[in-house]
Parts: C-alpha cells; structure tokens; sequence
C-alpha cells in the first residue's frame, strides 16, 4: 500500500504530550499486510489516522483487498 | 455452484435474440443497427451494415423480394416497416465505391464455380476470400445471369457491370462461352477439389443435403434456384454463401453441420408483444424512393424488437447496464477468478433479490435464486467482501440477543387477576382474553425486528388486540409473543452457516409452545418462515385482522386516496395482498393501484441488505418506486416505510392507519436512526416485559459518565457511515478512561479511537467537563499494529 499522507499535523499525544512523528507502521487487512509510513506518537506508539485518510487511500486498499 | 448449469440459462436469456426481421432474413442483415443509423441521418453507415450481409449488396438492396417485411412484427399495427424501400434509398444516398480488394494467396485448394449467376458469382467471393482458386465456368459471354432481367426494371446496366467487375478485380479466372453438361461434369469433379453448381437449371435432379447443399458425400454442392426452387435474389444469394461455407468444411475436413443450426431463415425464440405498441401508418413516399426525411420518419416506426423485460422492470439491471445474460457471464467470471479482481462483487451485492425480473421474463428466468446462491458460493470461499453485509449481520445479533429477544406464553388467568373486576372486565376485550385464558399457546405474534424498531408503541396494542379478539372466537387459543429476528438478513448475504442460529431457535420454540400458528406482521418473515420452516402455519397480521376482526377505530367515509407499494417479499401471497386492501377500504381510504403492484411488486431497496451493501443503488429504487406514484404510498412492510420516507415521499404503515396519527400531521415525516431503532427494540423489550407481565429487567442501559452531545449534522453522518451512538460511546468512554486520545492545540479539539471488533471507529470531540460534543465520526476497518 503505497500512501501519500501528512507528514506534519497539529495534532499531538494527549497523554505523552509528544509531537506526532512520521514512522512505518504495519497495518493489515484480511490477506494484505503493508508497512505504511504514518504519524504516530514516539513513546506510545499510538498511531493517528485522519478522516480524509480513513475515507480516502484506506477504504480504496480496503475495498480493493476485498475483491481480490 | 454449477457454473455450466448456470451458463445454460444465461443462453436461455433471449434479450440478444435477433428480430424476426432479422431471423427471416436468409443473409441476416442486421435490421436494427441499420434503421439506428437512419434515424442518425448516417447513411453512409446504414449502408455498410447493408455490404456487411448482402453481397452484392448495391444490387440485391434494390431488388430483393424482402421477406422481412411479411413477418414484420409491426404489420399489424400500422404495416410492416417497409425495409425494401429503405434499402434503395440507403443506397441512394449511402453507396461509397468499396475499397480496393485485399489480393489474398490462393493456397487452399481450387474451386470451380459452375454458372456465373448471382449465386455463382456469391459463391465465387466467399471462397476467393477464403483463399481458394477459384474459377468459373460462364456459358454465355457475361456474368450476372437473372440479374439482368432487372435492367431498367429497377437497376441500371452501368452498375451491373461496375458490380460484377469485382470478379476480375479479384483475379477469379472466368471462363466464358463455356457450357458444362451432366456429361462433362465428371471432368470437372476430377479436375477441382470442389465444384459448385449454380447454373439456373440442369438435366439430372441431384438430391441436395438441406443444410449444407452437398450431394451426398461427394464434392459436389448445389445452389441458386437449383437448390432454392424459386426466383428469390436473396435467397439465391444465400445458398452461394452457404454452399461457400460448406465447400469450406468439405476441402479442409472440418465438421459439415457443427454450429450451423441458424444459417439460413430461423425462427427466432424473441416473441415481441404488441399489446401496448400503439399504430403508426407507413411514410408513403412522394417520389420513387424515400426521400432522405422520408426514410428517417419511416424508421421512427420500427420497434427495435428487443426482450428487455426485465431491465425495464428493474433499477438494478439499469443501473450497471446489464441483462441476465451477460449477469450470469459476469458471475461466473467472478467465481473461476483465481487472481485478479472480482469486479462483479458489488454488482452481485446490489441485487435485492426480489424476484421481479422473474416475474416479468416471458421465460421466467429470475436473477434472484441465482445471485442468492452466488452469494452463498462467495461466503463459502471467502470471498464475500466483509463489509458489505457486516453491519447488517452486527443488527442481527443485537436482535438475537437477550437485549431483544423473548418469548412468553399469554399472561396466566393468575398473573391477570388484578384486571378481573368490573368496569375493566365489561369494556376491555384483552382483560376478558386473559381471562379466558387456557394455558394452550394457540398463537404466538411475531412482530420482527424491524416493526419492533420502527413502530414500537404499536407492538404492546397489536398484542392486546390480538389476545381480545382470539379468544373471544377461540376460547381455547392463547397468544403468545415472541420477539425475534428471522434471520432474513444472514439469508439474503449468503452466510448459512447464521442461519441455523435463527431457525433452530424459533423451531425449538414453536415445539416448546405446542406448535403454536404464528401470526407474522412482516412479508421478509414470512417468506424466510416458508423457505426455513415449512412445518410452522403462519398467518400474516393483516389476514388475522380481516379474519378476527380489527382494532376498534375512528372510521370517516371518504378519506383519502392511497396508493399501496406491496412488499416484494409477498409478490405471491395474494392472500396477504387482497387482505391489506380489504382493511384499507374498511378503514375508509381508497386505492390508486401502482403499475408495479401485487405480484410486480417492486422492492423498496432494503431486499437483499442492498441499503448496505449499495446505498446508492437503494436509493435508485427508493426513487424508482415513488416518482411514478401522485398518492402518499401505503406499504406494510417497516422496511418499505422507512426507504420510502428517507426518499422523501409521505408513507404510511397500514398499521398507521390504525394506531398512529401521522396521516392527518402536515410535518415531514422521521423515521428512527440505526441508533434509535436498536434502543427501540431493548425499549420495546423493557415494556413489553413491564406491562403486560409485570416482569422487571434488570438496568439494560449502560451509564456513562459523560453526557454527549451530537448535532443533526453529526447524526447524519453516523447514518451514511453506518456509525452507532454506542460505538461513540465506547470510544469516548475509553478515551476519557485511558486517556488514549490526540489533541490539537489550535483547536482544542480530542480525537480518540477505539477497535470493536472488526472496526476501528473515531470520534472527534470537545470537552467541556462531562459535556462532550462530537465533532466528527468516522471509520475504517483496517488493522493498524500499534507497537
């Protein structure tokens, strides 16, 4: 899965009071496993996922996954 | 899945079936391709769909003696399409000089061609193309023969010859001024690999094969009035064609019959009806020929004779341009993909499966049964998109579980006692029910889980009703309730392996119960009952309240007029259909009967779970279904109702007719949400369970500690996105708990998610104490690996 997404946001970890940072994160869905660069917190990891991400690049591999 | 049993109905589909002007015709000129161009003004193109099938189609086209015409389906409502006359004007205005023939090697064998008549020459072009050296043996000094008793009677001779000179255009050797007898034909036979006799007559009467016009076995083939035995152009035309083929076969030993079966004239399985096709009289012509307007108007006539039923009938079919036969192609594309997409899925899920196509096939062939079991055949391999039915499946669960589901015998005479007085006992019905009660559980009413979500209130008084009225004809039946789902949605997305959850649990019920007749208010429930468990009688609500009688009501004449949208699921309950109208017009209303109606019943949208799997293909059915109605719509169905209001068109539950009082409000109609309409079923749980048994249930609700606050904006988006209040509930709850939640310092706003189950959903909030106001919601069901 190749995405294009924010690399900066001003959103941060409320409980690690972090800056969210741009990492490779593994994401799957039924028989795809991609490793995909998204925000998430340095210390705890949580990842942030946008709406427009979400609705956008995520529901297209979703739905393509799903008619493979 | 039988795919080879499938293809064989998709090749029962006659929607390419050819015209029977185009069937009567023995070189199939493609009659409807060339009236469209026509009606374009393209004459040029109308032409050459006229050279692709008519040899020498400049000729032919202006003296062929037409039997299209006489099976025109139009005959008889204003006169047949006259296609000759079209033909010479096509030619007229059409005719462009064809391109310089491809000179191909002659390497396949060597033909004689006996006879350089119209069927002679046919034959000659049709194995020139083909490859073969072909000659022909011409007993007089030119070529054509019967062509040219049509000069000046309809062709000019300068365009005999520009015709005919394709011939030597083509390199074929003529031989001119050369008789060949029975008596030399031996010679000839020795001397080619095949020879075809097309000479106007002949001494010795050969037996012809019907099909492929050999003689016997041997290389010989006849054709033209030899084989044809009348003065047809054309079908002289399409014997040299035909014998071309067979001569074909012959030399390179392939099969003589195999795939021929509609070469010449046909009956075509297509039967146009032209009941509703009104009369239009022929364009008679002002010159000789049609003019250019002339011929358009005349082809403005011509139905296009084409079975499409079924796409007319169905939004579905319109909406992804597809007829069954092509459908049944796609679906078993779909299912012997190994890699690649299976670009049918979304199609295959947007069927409502409601059997309407069925219906209206004069073949009976129905998409329904067979996308049913595609569906199954998908969840069997795996291939069945999850999210396509999975919020459906989640509602069912909800409505199998103890939130919902219950059962109970009719409050005992003991339970009741408190009711056993005067006056309640002289003017309420339901307490003289209970009153007689019996301990036999006769009847047991099954609402369904959509009624119970979207009519609640009424449930409680319908079930009165029913213990005031049943009882006081049959004293020894007591009614029951039991609120449940069928397990129609786990049906209609192919999961069988759900179904049993379902069945067996309302089976071990009806045995437990002493196998109670259930009274059905839902068309879905009734047709699962029947698929699932034929054993168990039903009866629908609305044949109980014709039968028992109905609940006391305001009756005032002459109210509105209404038109009733069936449910699909009852197309063939006519029962049911002739029920609803008798209460409808007890009740006072009259009926504006839809096209669509009773046994064409057309689906709201909701069938076949397509309002999830497709919303915007339900919606095309929501709007296909109320734009042709003037009349507010009456259904009784909850499905119905709610499709029908969400698509902004008054609707009314026949149950409204009698326990509600939206008809006589002006406001615009609501139905619940998704949220709404599951708390509507614990509610309807609680209630029930209060008032009618007097049973206590323990807090159903769980209590947060924090009040949320959602706009219309946000509650509509919750709708599009499938998005429950107590999925935002969960994931608030745990943001607040966990303190797992982004924030953003430019706008103060949170923005937490949590993964239930398959979904991870999240929500967008502001926090103002324990007032939380959602901002956004959204989902996806991508995992994401936090670690």
């Amino acid at each position: 899965m190749e995405t294009k997404t924010e690399t900066t946001t001003p959103w941060m970890c409320d409980k690690c009071q972090k800056a969210l940072v741009s990492q490779k994160v593994k994401v799957r869905y039924l028989e795809g496993n991609f490793e995909v660069e998204l925000l998430k917190c340095p210390t705890c990891n949580m990842v942030f996922i946008s709406e427009a991400l979400a609705l956008g690049k995520i529901l297209e591999v979703e739905k393509s996954l799903e008619d493979k | 899945m039988d795919l080879d049993a499938l293809l064989e109905i998709s090749n029962q589909c006659i929607h390419s079936e050819p015209p029977v002007c185009v069937a009567s015709c023995p070189v199939h000129m493609d009659v409807i391709a060339f009236v469209h161009e026509i009606e374009k003004g393209d004459f040029a193109k109308a032409y050459k769909v006229m050279e692709t099938k008519i040899p020498f189609s400049r000729l032919i086209g202006k003296i062929c003696d037409h039997p299209c015409e006489s099976h025109c389906v139009r005959k008889e409502v204003g006169g047949s399409i006259r296609i000759s006359e079209l033909e010479k004007t096509v030619i007229d205005l059409g005719y462009t000089s064809p391109k310089k023939p491809l000179l191909m090697p002659k390497n396949r064998g060597s033909v004689a061609v006996i006879g350089g008549g119209l069927s002679g020459c046919v034959a000659a072009i049709e194995l020139d193309k083909k490859g073969y050296n072909v000659s022909i043996y011409e007993k007089t000094d030119r070529l054509g023969g019967s062509l040219w008793a049509y000069e000046a009677q309809g062709l000019e001779r300068a365009i005999i010859e520009e015709e005919l000179s394709v011939i030597a255009k083509k390199g074929i050797t003529v031989w001119y001024n050369t008789e060949v007898t029975e008596d030399t034909l031996q010679h000839y036979i020795e001397k080619y690999d095949a020879l075809y006799l097309g000479t106007g007559a002949w001494s010795k009467a050969y037996a012809i094969h019907p099909e492929t016009f050999q003689v016997n076995d041997t290389s010989l083939f006849i054709g033209g009035t030899l084989q044809t035995q009348n003065r047809s152009s054309i079908f002289s035309a399409s014997s040299g064609k035909r014998a071309a083929v067979s001569i074909d076969r012959y030399i390179t030993k392939t099969s003589m019959s195999a795939s021929r079966e509609r070469e010449g004239v046909f009956e075509t399985k297509l039967n146009y009806k032209i009941d509703t096709v009104e009369p239009v009289e022929e364009v008679v012509k002002t010159s000789s020929v049609y003019s250019e307007n002339e011929a358009i108007e005349e082809v403005k006539r011509c139905l296009k004779c084409q079975c499409d039923a079924c796409i007319k009938a169905c939004v579905h079919m319109q909406r992804f341009s597809i007829t069954p036969d092509r459908y049944i192609r796609s679906i078993c594309h779909n299912e012997r993909i190994v890699l690649g997409n299976r670009s049918a899925n979304l199609m295959i899920n947007s069927c409502t499966e409601c059997g309407l196509c069925k219906e209206v096939c004069p073949l009976g062939i129905g998409m329904g049964d067979i996308i049913h079991a595609t569906r199954q055949s998908m969840v069997e391999r795996g291939k069945m998109p999850p999210s396509a039915h999975d919020f459906a499946l989640k509602e069912m669960q909800f409505s199998h579980s103890d939130s919902f589901s219950m059962v109970r015998k009719q409050p005992s005479k003991e339970q009741s006692k408190d009711l056993f007085y005067y006056p309640v006992i002289a003017f309420s019905q339901y307490a003289r029910g209970l009153y007689k009660g019996s301990g036999k559980t006769g009847y047991l009413f099954y609402p369904g889980c959509q009624l119970s979500s979207t009519h609640t209130d009424y449930i409680g008084e319908i079930y009165k009703h029913l213990v005031g009225v049943i009882k006081e004809k049959e004293a020894d039946n007591d009614v029951g309730l039991y609120l449940g789902c069928c397990g129609a949605p786990a049906d209609w997305a192919g999961r069988v392996d759900l179904m049993p959850e379902s069945i067996e649990k309302i089976h071990k019920t009806w045995k437990e119960m002493g196998e109670p007749t259930f009274i059905l208010a839902c068309s879905s429930c009734a047709s699962t009952f029947e698929k699932y468990l034929p054993m168990i009688k039903t009866l629908s609500l609305w044949e109980v309240f014709v039968r028992y009688g109905l609940p006391s009501v305001d009756i005032k004449k002459g109210k509105r007029v209404l038109s009733i949208h069936d449910a699909c699921a009852s197309r063939h309950n006519s029962s049911v259909h002739e029920s609803v109208r008798s209460i409808v017009k007890t009740l006072g209303y009259s009926v504006e009967e839809l096209e669509y109606a009773k046994e064409k019943a057309k689906c709201c949208g909701y069938g076949g779970l397509v309002s999830n799997a497709n919303p915007e293909q339900a919606k095309d059915f929501v709007q296909d279904r109320i734009h042709k109605s003037a009349q507010d719509i009456l259904v009784y169905c909850a499905m119905c109702k709610d499709a029908i209001v969400k698509g902004n068109k008054r609707a009314y539950h026949i149950l409204d007719l009698i326990y509600g009082d939206e008809m006589n409000q002006k406001i615009p109609q609501k139905m619940p949400t998704l949220s709404e309409r599951q708390n509507n079923r614990k509610r309807l749980k609680h209630k029930l369970l209060k008032e009618i048994w007097n049973e206590e249930e323990r807090a159903v609700n769980t209590i947060y500690s924090f009040s949320l606050h959602l706009s219309d904006a946000i509650i509509a988006l919750m709708e599009k996105r499938f998005i429950l209040l107590s999925d935002i509930e969960k994931v608030v709850d745990h943001s607040l708990t966990c303190k797992e939640r982004f924030y953003n310092p430019e706008t103060l706003d949170f923005l937490a998610r949590l993964r239930v189950n398959n979904v991870t959903f999240w929500v967008k909030y502001e926090e103002h104490g324990s007032d939380i106001t959602v901002k956004d919601v959204y989902s996806h069901r991508m995992e994401v690996v936090e670690d």
